[in-house]
């Protein structure tokens, strides 16, 4: 009359994720909202505000890696999510034998592994034609691993809200995405920022995440990078348990 | 013997609306167990309940022993959901679809790709495993989530309008399997609007009305309840715009219906009404083409039980 024990409760929860996010990623990776909010939305975004500028192009590879990592991994959860919602296919899920943290892991994993391979394309480009180079490999993968992770958690706790329109949580998220660009020293690096700017960039993840890019290619930090990744993994927990609180709220 | 359902003072509250309200019942390991009920009666809230897709507000529901909301995925383990929208991945073919499930509910992939052979083959749709979903009729793709649902070989399967709305093909295909499912052991939970559906294949069923069960039986049991209301079937050669009056005034009809071609006449007392008959159709001329006398139907122990108000089609307020 038991349920499994933990590690092999753990073991299934885990299996069924990937099988989560493989599906997704076969599904919606090349769905129009997704390329769109995905690729083409934080590129055109990016060269609206750095072309022209006097810097050279590699030092604006952090700040597109970024820019990339933020707005693909953060699409993917609420572009799925409120799609299933309106099919039901949520539901199907949700009535499977697995845990919810098994479910929100794979639609994180979809955002995570869809963002690393978006993110990966500006760091080729800045490699082969621009001569950025990679300072510390071991930053550059956390660094990269850490905010695709951190800001598909930030697109899930978005999709938590009962909508069955993607259109809805897109609005309300770029509501938080746009500000964050410009206060997380994407253009300007935070140490050239005013006091007051400074301020807002320590609240944001994005900060963080660029910060810890920009080390890892130039070897330059605001905040160090142990600061960077411990504030990236508070950002995490805390999209993490908001999302799953809203959800439980909204599920009733 | 071990109840497949246990449902002990169920109750959903959504703010201030009690959708089902205390309502207890069992269900028998291998029964097939129909849940009948108006629109809004609480139908789909007990499901969902059943199933832990909604929070029970009060009471407890255990599935083969296992409580519903402390021990969920022991109890989930064991069941198999076909809910009334056909929740498929349009995007991937019928094969991946069972797939996918299969992953979901920890079947081995040995295991998963014989259950979808068969499954899909059981609901005449092997020839097109590999065809994506979206091209699928709504016949087809009711199939198709019944074949999902049937992926973990589980021991309850939840049927939520399994029928309701398709082609004669896929409804016959529905309930051959289900009745097949149900001689292997399998215990089935059927919501229905199909009074007749329910009558043919339950074993016993359950009548919600506004959250509450207004009776639970088997179909026979039921319709004995009411033995007062009979009713006289007749066809004549031809149909007056004026029949419908005209027999109503028939004594002791309490109300005629007209169904297709024929008129059902309502009595409690058949042999009274056919002698008005005779003389109703020698005074118009009309030769009587079929003639049946009929006992209380499961539809009419549900009109019944649901108040519901025929010549208007509404519940009474």
């Amino acid at each position: 009359m038991s349920e499994k024990f933990p590690m092999e409760q753990l073991k299934t929860d885990l299996s069924a994720s990937w099988a989560i996010a493989k599906k997704d990623m076969r599904i919606y990776y090349i769905k129009p909202g997704t390329l769109m909010f995905g690729i083409l939305f934080p590129l055109f975004m990016f060269l609206s505000f750095a072309v022209g500028k006097n810097a050279p192009v590699a030092t604006l590879i952090p700040g597109l890696i970024s820019i990339t990592i933020l707005f693909s991994s953060s699409s993917i959860g609420p572009m799925v999510i409120p799609t299933e919602r309106r099919v039901k296919t949520f539901e199907r899920l949700v009535s499977a034998p697995i845990s919810f943290y098994s479910i929100i892991l794979g639609k994180t994993l979809g955002g995570f592994l869809f963002s690393l391979a978006i993110g990966v394309i500006p760091l080729l480009i800045g490699v082969v034609l621009f001569e950025t180079q990679i300072i510390s490999l071991l930053a550059l993968i956390t660094g990269l691993a850490l905010a695709s992770y951190c800001f598909a958690t930030l697109g899930i706790m978005f999709a938590s809200f009962p909508t069955e329109n993607p259109g809805d949580i897109m609005m309300l998220l770029n509501f938080v995405r746009l500000p964050l660009i410009f206060i997380s020293g994407l253009y300007i690096p935070i140490e050239s920022l005013p006091d007051w700017g400074q301020v807002a960039a320590a609240f944001s993840p994005l900060s963080y995440a660029n910060d810890l890019i920009r080390y890892s290619l130039e070897g330059k930090t605001f905040y160090g990078p142990v600061l960077d990744v411990a504030v990236l993994f508070f950002f995490t927990a805390v999209f993490l348990y908001v999302g799953i609180r809203l959800d439980r709220k909204f599920r009733k | 013997m071990e109840n497949a359902i246990e449902a002990i003072n169920l109750t959903k509250y959504y703010g201030d609306l009690c959708a089902v309200d205390h309502i207890n019942f069992e269900v028998k390991k291998g029964e097939i167990f129909g849940f009948l009920g108006p629109n809004g009666a609480g139908k789909t809230t007990t499901i969902r309940m059943l199933t832990s897709l909604t929070k029970l507000s009060e009471g407890t529901a255990r599935i083969f022993g296992y409580d519903i909301q402390s021990q969920t995925i022991a109890a989930k383990r064991r069941m198999g959901i076909v809910p009334e929208i056909s929740n498929i991945y349009d995007d991937l073919s019928a094969w991946d679809n069972l797939m996918f499930t299969g992953e979901l509910y920890q079947v081995s992939k040995p295991e998963r790709e014989k259950r979808a052979r068969e499954t899909l083959e059981m609901f005449g749709l092997y020839d097109r495993r590999n065809s994506k979903a979206k091209g699928f009729s709504k016949g087809m793709k009711r199939r198709l989530t019944l074949s999902m649902g049937l992926i973990n070989t589980p021991q309850l399967l939840f049927l939520d309008e399994p029928t309701s709305g398709l082609d004669v093909q896929s409804a016959l295909i529905i309930k051959d399997v289900v009745r097949e499912l149900n001689q292997k052991g399998v215990t089935i939970f059927l919501t229905t609007h199909d009074i007749e559906e329910a009558n043919v294949t339950c074993d016993r069923v359950a009548i919600i009305h506004k959250g509450k069960i207004a009776a639970i039986d088997t179909p026979e049991k039921l319709k004995k309840t009411i033995q007062s209301v009979q009713s006289v079937e007749i066809a004549f050669d031809k149909i007056s715009p004026e029949a419908l009056k005209e027999l109503e005034k028939i004594p002791s009809v309490n109300e005629v219906r007209k169904e297709g071609d024929k008129f059902r006449l309502y009595t409690h007392d058949p042999a009274n009404v056919l002698s008005g008959l005779w003389e109703y159709a020698k005074t118009n001329d009309l030769k009587p083409i079929s003639l049946t006398t009929l006992g209380p139907s499961l539809e009419d122990v549900f009109v019944r039980l649901t108040e519901i108000d025929v010549k208007t089609n509404k519940e009474e307020i």
